[in-house]
């Protein structure tokens, strides 16, 4: 069945787009700001999925992409004073191909030795970036403020960064969609369930896995420059924080990995719990704590997350529920 | 109607009106302006971040009590505090000062603590044409992005220990040989690339200039790497690496006439190095033993805004029962620029108060404050001073902290640091 025909397909995307266009009809600045945090987390945990929950290859330093692409865009805006357009899609495809080649080596590694190999790049890239004359070393980079001129004044500049987030998250969520309902994505999951199994079934378990790898650092790398040019600066202790990455993984397991809307509904859920824990005067040093407990009780009792429960519970939601 | 009830009414409604006009003519006299802030009230700047807040709130709780900040035309203004924390997340920022100035109708700003809030929210102040006090930020780069609304109360991180370096001179002044070992992280960078500047410009070797990572416990690799009879060593980073390192270097018999280190000599808990802490200088913003005066502001003919530094340090005490320190200062200091700047330009208006402030050249007791008014680098801070601490013994031989520089504050001389 086509796509397009798809509930399942359409519930998270017309989710996102009447919430991103509610945002824009109502022009309220904080409601943007608010939302945009929500959607970065939104679109982190969708590419998160595109790895884990297809393939079930588990990415603890997955931010690593964020950082990277983010670096290398803004590096892009600030030094070389490139338009926001071709730097975050620059930093994209810096991401991908990054991954691309880091993969042919760890994606030989499987289980705990991955997720460990993924800790290691990151920290990696961290001493690395803070060390990258051209990156501005520990001190990172910024722009000035008349950068933001050529878009209309700070205030357009921020709008902008909002509408292309929410594109990005938009496509994030078509590829998701279209990777689980194409042969590649059928690959992934067999490769998922039993990659031995699936190797002998003929599946191009490298090259599918590497593929995979790429799709899931390409959108970080865009957020990433995204995030950045509307922050003004980066630095290395910001673009490489391993905690977004324990938070990315809690946001897909509770919504759901393997799911399209899942991420989506983890990443709100735990915004959600988020703002509630730090605010609260008995949790409000242990959200990390709290974070990591949430995703030993999912793993342990709901391995499916939310969007899975609820497909095994009412059978009838499952056209709905991708 | 008779004529008397109409006289009659017409008297009461008099009467009425002049009490609405009286009434409306009244409260035009008082105005509340919102400040709006975050407060790292968790994540790791939680410590600092709640010491410079709770310097602001004093300041507020203190103009309120005396009635106000008058204005020429007899204005009274109140101050009300908005604020939200920031959990000591960038990402958190830029949405909560957009929430301040769009749904709470905050009128000024003041900083997160931490050069990289502050520099996020910086982005902001300056789309909505607010002006931020920048209270815990010390970065020189926040005010080299073209902003005018942004202005700095700490001495900006390129002049942390060049003042070390003039120390060096006047300890040894055949002194030539420094040392560098720093955290690699944003700030020291800034620090030591500046020291290194300056210290080149007077004619010093810089012999070493390493850098550790953030979180890093054994010295030993750089210190081995200190060449002999090297006349200092400065650097560090923030505080449990800086006094580790203190303690390395006493341990591994480093023999120099100066070790000034960043971020941790100042705090009271570095003595409990003991020996390793003799002698040993540190930077700081503000300490309680300044003594600026009202008599000091004089001689340089600028004036003196706020209360004396004993004044300060007793009522933070009564309010908070812990010693102010120089994130608590910079707080306080942050709203008594804003007393000033709303009081001499008689207005609440950015515009006004801006054009105050970018003239304003004022001591308190935290020191001299004047700002940057080039293109180039707006609003950083030109006029304020580091002062430096020495670990000396007293005559019982107990550990306790001196001002030995600048000469106008200091309460002792600085000393050499003995043979190891």
């Amino acid at each position: 069945m086509g796509m397009g025909r798809r509930t399942g397909f359409w519930l998270p995307v017309v989710i996102i787009f009447f919430w991103g266009l509610a945002v824009l009809v109502l022009q309220d600045d904080t409601l943007r700001e608010k939302v945009f945090t929500l959607f970065m987390f939104v679109g982190l945990a969708s590419s998160l999925n595109l790895l884990l929950g297809y393939s079930g290859y588990i990415s603890f330093g997955h931010i690593v992409f964020f950082g990277l692409g983010g670096y290398s865009g803004f590096y892009l805006i600030s030094q070389h004073h490139w338009s926001i357009y071709p730097a975050m899609l620059a930093g994209g495809v810096l991401s991908a191909t990054l991954a691309g080649l880091l993969g042919l080596a760890v994606l030989r590694l499987r289980g705990a030795y991955f997720a460990l190999a993924t800790i290691g790049i990151n920290e990696a890239a961290r001493a690395l970036v803070g060390n990258f004359g051209p990156f501005g070393g520990a001190t990172g980079l910024y722009v000035n403020f008349a950068t933001y001129q050529q878009y209309g004044g700070a205030g357009k500049a921020l709008w902008l960064t909002f509408i292309l987030l929410w594109l990005t998250i938009l496509i994030i969520l078509t590829v998701s969609f279209m990777i689980k309902d194409s042969r590649f994505g059928l690959g992934l999951m067999a490769i998922r369930e039993d990659e031995d199994a699936a190797l002998v079934m003929g599946v191009g378990a490298a090259r599918l896995k590497t593929l995979a790898y790429m799709f899931s650092a390409f959108f970080p790398g865009i957020i990433g420059t995204l995030y950045f040019f509307k922050n003004g600066n980066v630095e290395p202790g910001d673009a490489f924080q391993l905690q977004m990455s324990i938070e990315m993984l809690v946001m897909v397991m509770l919504g759901g990995q393997g799911t399209v809307l899942g991420p989506l509904l983890g990443a709100v859920t735990y915004q959600g719990l988020r703002g509630y824990l730090l605010t609260s005067p008995i949790f409000k040093n242990l959200h990390l704590a709290m974070a990591g407990l949430i995703l030993l009780l999912i793993i342990l009792f709901v391995p499916t997350g939310g969007i899975g429960w609820l497909r095994e519970r009412l059978p009838r939601l499952r056209k709905v529920l991708e | 109607m008779r004529p008397k009830s109409l006289v009659g009414l017409v008297v009461a409604v008099i009467l009425v009106m002049a009490k609405i006009m009286w009434a409306d003519a009244d409260t035009s006299k008082t105005r509340t302006v919102v400040i709006g802030f975050t407060a790292s009230q968790t994540g790791k700047l939680n410590v600092e971040g709640t010491r410079q807040i709770n310097g602001l709130n004093l300041w507020i709780e203190q103009v309120n009590a005396a009635g106000g900040i008058k204005l020429p035309d007899g204005t009274v203004i109140k101050v009300a505090a908005k604020f939200y924390d920031d959990e000591s997340s960038k990402s958190r920022v830029q949405e909560l000062y957009t929430k301040l100035i769009n749904q709470d109708r905050a009128d000024f700003l003041i900083s997160p603590y931490s050069s990289g809030l502050a520099d996020a929210a910086a982005v902001i102040a300056q789309q909505y044409n607010r002006i931020m006090i920048t209270a815990g930020a010390a970065s020189d780069s926040t005010h080299k992005k073209g902003y005018t609304v942004v202005y700095q109360t700490y001495t900006p991180a390129s002049r942390y220990l060049t003042g070390a370096v003039d120390l060096l001179a006047g300890l040894d002044p055949k002194a030539q040989k420094i040392a560098i070992v720093y955290e690699k992280d944003k700030f020291c960078t800034d620090v030591v690339n500046s020291l290194t500047s300056y210290a080149k410009q007077q004619g010093l070797q810089v012999v070493l200039f390493e850098g550790y990572d953030s979180g890093t416990t054994d010295f030993a690799p750089f210190i081995n790497k200190i060449p002999a009879k090297v006349d200092a060593v400065m650097g560090g980073g923030h505080f449990a690496d800086t006094s580790t390192l203190a303690r390395q270097l006493y341990e591994k018999k480093v023999n120099t006439k100066m070790i000034a280190l960043l971020v941790a000599p100042p705090e009271d808990q570095f003595a409990e190095l003991g020996d390793a802490a003799l002698g040993v200088i540190g930077p700081s913003q503000w300490e309680p033993l300044v003594a600026y005066t009202p008599e000091a502001a004089n001689s340089l003919n600028i004036a003196w805004i706020g209360p004396k530094a004993g004044d300060f340090i007793a009522r933070y005490r009564s309010k908070y029962k812990e010693e102010p320190t120089y994130h608590s200062a910079g707080g306080y200091v942050a709203g008594l620029l804003l007393e000033k700047a709303i009081n001499q330009s008689g207005s609440t208006a950015t515009a006004k108060v801006k054009e105050v402030l970018d003239h304003l050249d004022i001591m308190s007791f935290y020191g001299r404050l004047r700002f940057d008014q080039t293109p180039a680098g707006h609003g950083l801070q030109v006029g304020h001073d580091m002062v430096y601490i020495q670990w000396q013994q007293d005559a019982q031989g107990k550990l306790v902290k001196q001002l030995v520089w600048p000469e106008a504050v200091k309460t002792a001389a600085a000393q050499p640091i003995k043979a190891r």
